[in-house]
C-alpha cells in the first residue's frame, strides 16, 4: 500500500501518477500533503520533484469530447475503406461502390524477354540495381511473397489490384498502401492488373527501371540474370524511366502509348522503343495465358466465365453450381483486376451474391441470379 | 494532462484489447477515447503538421482494427499505440523521398519545448528556479527530452521506452539518466537535488 515510503528519488515521485495529480491538479486523494510533512528529508524531495514537474509542462491538447468522437467516426470510415480491400464481407459490400474506381485501364506488358544469360563482367557494380537493394530502400514494412511452386500464384494488394506472380519470382509490397503513391518491387515475372486511382500512381520497381501507371494491367519480367527489360502497352498511357539508384542514369522518361513497347538494355542503360510489336519475335512469344484469354462475355453461362477466370489467374472458384446453372452474363471484364472482376460478376448475378478470397481459393455465395 | 486517470478504468486496457481482437467494436471505441488525446499530444511533439498527425493517429487505430486478428495478445497497449504513431510519422517524413538513404526512425526529432506551469507557481523564488530548470530541460538533446516525456508524461516504463526508441534497455536508461544528470550538473544552486540525483544512478540500473 505505502510503496511511496520507499521512494528515495525524484524519479520515483515523478513517475507516480497520483503524485503528479496532486501537484498539477491539486487532487490529493492519497494524502500526499500529510505524507510530505512527516519528515524533513521527504519534504525536500517532494519540493524538488514539484519544481521539476512545474518546469516540464507539455502543451495541452485541446480536444473536446465532441472532437474525439468525430475523430473516432473518421477512423471508422478509414476502416471501412481498408476493409473493402481486404475482408470483403456481406455487411460491408455496400461501401464498395464508392471506392472502386472504374474506367478504362491500360494494358502494359513489361517483359524481360531476353534469354541470354547475364554477363556479369559487362555490367559494372553501380549500374545494376538488384531487388534486394530496392527492398532496402523501402522501410514501409513490406510483405514479400515468393512463388517457389511451378504454377502462377495470384496476390491481391490492399488497393484491390491483383498480381499473377510467375514461378521463381517474388514481389514485395506494403500490407496497406499509404500516402500518395503505391509502390511494389518485383524480381522475376508478374502480370499486374492495377485498380485505377489517378490520385495514387502505382510504381513498379524492377531492376533498373521504374514503371509508373495510374490504372492498368501489364506484365513485368525482370529476372536478375537476364539482360533486357521490356515494356508493352495495350491501352492507355504508361511512363517508364530508369531508377534513380542507377548512378549515371538519365532522367529520361519514355511515354508509351497503346501497342507500343520498349526494350531496356541493362548493360548500356538504353531504352529502345518498339513501335510495331507484332514484328518483334521475342515479344510475340512472351504473351501469357491471361493476355490470350478474352474477358469479353456475351450471354455466356456463369460456369464458363468462372472457368476462364480459373485459367487466367490459376485460382480455384467454389460456387453453388446448381443455383447458378441457368445464369448467363454479358459483360466486359478486360480492364479489371481480379477482385473487381469478381465484384462485377457478383453484382450482376444478384444482390445476395458475394465472394471471398483466401489465397488462391475463391468462394462465391449466392442464392441464384435475378 | 493525466486525464485518462479519471476515466472509467473498470475495464483495463488488456481486457479491452482482447475484446477488440475478437471483434468487439465497443472496446475499440473505448480504447480510442482513452488514448486519442495522448497520441495526438505525442504526434504533435514529432511533427508540426497537426492535420497529418491526426491522420496518422487515426490510421494507427484503423490498422489495429483491420489487423486485429494478427495483433499480439500481451502488449502494453499504450506503449504499442505510441510506438505505432511514432513509426507512422517517421514514415511520413520519408515518403516524399523515394530513395532517401536515411531509413531509421531516428531521423525524426522530438520538437516541442517543455513549458512552465505558471498558474501553479506561487512565489518569485519558485518562479526563478522553475524558469532555470525549464531552460536546462529544453537545452537537452531531443532524444533525452523525448525519453523524459515518455517516462513522466506518458507514464511508460523504461523497457517500453527502449522498445519504442529502438534502443536497448541500458541506452534508454542512459537517455533518462543523462537527461536528469545534465540538470544535476548545471543546477548547482540546489545541493539536495544534486545528491538525490546522484543516488538515482543506482536506482536506474
Amino acid at each position: 500500500m505505502q510503496k511511496r515510503n520507499n521512494y528515495t528519488e525524484i524519479e520515483d515521485l515523478l513517475a507516480d501518477e497520483s503524485f503528479q495529480l496532486w501537484i498539477l491538479s491539486k487532487i490529493d486523494e492519497q494524502g500526499w500533503e500529510e505524507w510530505t510533512l512527516e519528515n524533513r528529508q521527504r519534504a525536500k524531495l517532494v519540493e524538488d520533484a514539484r519544481l521539476l514537474l512545474l518546469a516540464m509542462k507539455v502543451p495541452d491538447v485541446n480536444l473536446s469530447p465532441g472532437e474525439i468522437h468525430s475523430a473516432l467516426e473518421s477512423t471508422w470510415k478509414k476502416i471501412e475503406e481498408k476493409e473493402n480491400f481486404y475482408n470483403i464481407s456481406k455487411s460491408k459490400i455496400v461501401y464498395l461502390r464508392k471506392y472502386w474506381l472504374s474506367g478504362a485501364a491500360a494494358i502494359l506488358i513489361i517483359s524481360l524477354a531476353s534469354v541470354w544469360t547475364f554477363k556479369k563482367h559487362t555490367i559494372t557494380g553501380n549500374t545494376v540495381v538488384t531487388y534486394n537493394e530496392l527492398i532496402e530502400e523501402n522501410n514501409e514494412g513490406l510483405v514479400e511473397q515468393t512463388n517457389n511452386s511451378d504454377i502462377s500464384q495470384t496476390i491481391t494488394l490492399s488497393d484491390g489490384s491483383s498480381v499473377l506472380l510467375q514461378p521463381k519470382s517474388k514481389l514485395s509490397y506494403p500490407k496497406i498502401f499509404t500516402g500518395n503513391e503505391r509502390k511494389v518491387y518485383l524480381s522475376g515475372e508478374g502480370f499486374f492488373e492495377i485498380s485505377k486511382n489517378p490520385k495514387k500512381p502505382f510504381f513498379v520497381y524492377a531492376n533498373e527501371i521504374v514503371t509508373r501507371v495510374v490504372g492498368t494491367s501489364f506484365r513485368i519480367k525482370a529476372y536478375q540474370d537476364q539482360q533486357n527489360v521490356e515494356v508493352l502497352v495495350r491501352t492507355g498511357k504508361v511512363r517508364v524511366k530508369s531508377n534513380s539508384l542507377v548512378s549515371n542514369a538519365t532522367n529520361h522518361e519514355v511515354v508509351l502509348l497503346p501497342n507500343q513497347a520498349l526494350r531496356f538494355v541493362r548493360k548500356d542503360l538504353v531504352f529502345n522503343k518498339i513501335t510495331n510489336i507484332t514484328k518483334d519475335e521475342v515479344l510475340v512469344k512472351s504473351v501469357g495465358n491471361i493476355e490470350q484469354l478474352s474477358f469479353e462475355f456475351n450471354d455466356i453461362p456463369i460456369a464458363q466465365i468462372f472457368e476462364t477466370i480459373e485459367q487466367a489467374y490459376l485460382v480455384d472458384i467454389d460456387y453453388p453450381k446448381d443455383k447458378l446453372s441457368d445464369c448467363h452474363l454479358t459483360t466486359s471484364l478486360s480492364d479489371q483486376p481480379l477482385p473487381e472482376k469478381l465484384k462485377i460478376i457478383c453484382k450482376s448475378i444478384g444482390n445476395d451474391t458475394n465472394f471471398e478470397m483466401n489465397g488462391n481459393q475463391i468462394t462465391i455465395t449466392s442464392k441464384g441470379c435475378n | 494532462m493525466k486525464s485518462h486517470i479519471t476515466n472509467n478504468k473498470l475495464l483495463d486496457d488488456n481486457t479491452l484489447w482482447s475484446n477488440l481482437k475478437v471483434g468487439d467494436e465497443k472496446s475499440f471505441s473505448l480504447l480510442f477515447e482513452r488514448y486519442y488525446k495522448d497520441l495526438i499530444s505525442y504526434g504533435n511533439s514529432l511533427s508540426p503538421f497537426e492535420e497529418k498527425v491526426q491522420d496518422c493517429v487515426q490510421d494507427v487505430f484503423a490498422d489495429v482494427w483491420v489487423y486485429r486478428n494478427s495483433l499480439q495478445e500481451n502488449v502494453v497497449v499504450k506503449a504499442y499505440l505510441l510506438s505505432s504513431v511514432r513509426k507512422r510519422i517517421a514514415r511520413l517524413f520519408q515518403r516524399d523521398h523515394i530513395f532517401r538513404k536515411t531509413t531509421s526512425t531516428e531521423a525524426i526529432e522530438f520538437l516541442f519545448d517543455f513549458s512552465i506551469e505558471n498558474e501553479l507557481v506561487e512565489d518569485e523564488v519558485t518562479a526563478e528556479r522553475v524558469l532555470y530548470l525549464n531552460k536546462l530541460l529544453n537545452d537537452l538533446p531531443p532524444r533525452q527530452k523525448e525519453a523524459l516525456y515518455l517516462r513522466y508524461h506518458q507514464g511508460l516504463a523504461v523497457e517500453q521506452i527502449a522498445e519504442l526508441l529502438d534502443v536497448n534497455y541500458q541506452s534508454a536508461n542512459n537517455l533518462l539518466y543523462r537527461g536528469l544528470l545534465s540538470l544535476r550538473k548545471e543546477w548547482k544552486g540546489n545541493l539536495s537535488f544534486v545528491l538525490l540525483l546522484s543516488s538515482g544512478v543506482l536506482q536506474f540500473s
